[in-house]
């Protein structure tokens, strides 16, 4: 839902004459949803602007996204960071597998998703 | 992993080795757990403004979608568990002067392969204030913004995206990086 929420935001704000450069790891929701500037980075969710404790990937991440800022020439331009998260891309493999989440897991997320609404829901009503 | 290309000594990625479908991933799971299939913003007109002023001169502020800690309300800490209780359901701000304690519990990242210990994966607060000192940005705004991760796109659409403009506008903004969890 992060990523949708920042493109949906993006537009908002570039409509309104301030340019965006969003820096993602869900190239596919940000695309669908239509941005101006998405700077992709082929890692797990969670690292938007680089690897953990590697100064140097997220100084590179954050420049590769000022450049995309600067230059990009028209709306829906995607530029992929080169970086790569590991030698071998099994962690991809990993989170598409879903057999691996067992009948308690499923219950208890379940049981977390309704409670988000009703919170959600009743955080709405009161504001 | 790698397969030969027949024929040849070129050498293909592994099927897997692609951006992830989330989209996909998501209708799976929220099958997997009962619900009926979600549906994903989708806009035909994209829009555009260049940056109008350059970067070096341009004030940038940071947008992300990371939760400030809440003392109480169950792990937040590098490895927690996904942790809905942490949850913010208002746009909030935060001064950039130092480094805002937030977290991303509340949100369904890649446990198996990221612990967020380093809140520079996530927030690139850091390093967008060494790209200010070094003459990099013009300036970096004066607050940082946080975006609610609604499900509902009505609420994002109309309260807290019209709300995220309104602070960047009293910041003086010219651009904007947005950082999503």
């Amino acid at each position: 839902m992060c990523h949708q929420t920042v493109s949906l935001a993006a537009r908002h704000l570039e409509a309104n004459g301030i340019s965006t450069v969003i820096m993602g790891c869900a190239k596919d929701i940000v695309e669908l949803c239509g941005v101006p500037r998405l700077l992709f980075s082929d890692f797990p969710l969670g690292n938007s602007a680089g690897r953990p404790f590697d100064v140097e990937s997220q100084a590179q991440t954050l420049e590769l996204a000022l450049r995309v800022l600067e230059s990009a020439p028209g709306a829906r331009t995607t530029v992929q960071s080169p970086l790569r998260w590991s030698e071998d891309a099994a962690w991809k493999r990993d989170y598409l597998d879903l057999t691996k989440l067992s009948p308690e897991t499923i219950a208890e997320r379940k049981k977390e998703f309704d409670e988000v609404k009703s919170i959600a829901r009743a955080k709405r009503e009161a504001s | 992993m790698t397969t030969t290309v027949p024929g040849t000594k070129a050498a293909f990625a592994a099927d897997y080795d692609a951006p992830i479908p989330y989209m996909q991933r998501t209708r799976d799971y929220y099958q997997l757990l009962g619900f009926s299939s979600y549906r994903w913003a989708h806009f035909a007109e994209v829009p555009f403004t260049p940056l109008r002023t350059p970067l070096d001169r341009a004030r940038v502020v940071l947008i992300t979608t990371a939760a400030p800690f809440q003392p109480g309300v169950g792990d937040q800490g590098p490895g927690a568990p996904y942790n809905a209780a942490a949850k913010f359901y208002q746009v909030y701000s935060a001064s950039t002067e130092t480094v805002p304690d937030l977290r991303i519990s509340h949100v369904g990242y890649d446990r198996l392969h990221t612990t967020a210990a380093d809140i520079n994966t996530y927030l690139p607060l850091a390093q967008m204030k060494r790209a200010s000192a070094a003459g990099r940005l013009g300036s970096l705004g004066p607050r940082l913004h946080g975006a609610p991760t609604n499900r509902s796109h009505r609420v994002t659409l109309e309260t807290d995206v019209p709300e995220l403009l309104r602070r960047c506008h009293e910041d003086g903004a010219d651009a904007a990086v947005l950082v999503p969890s």
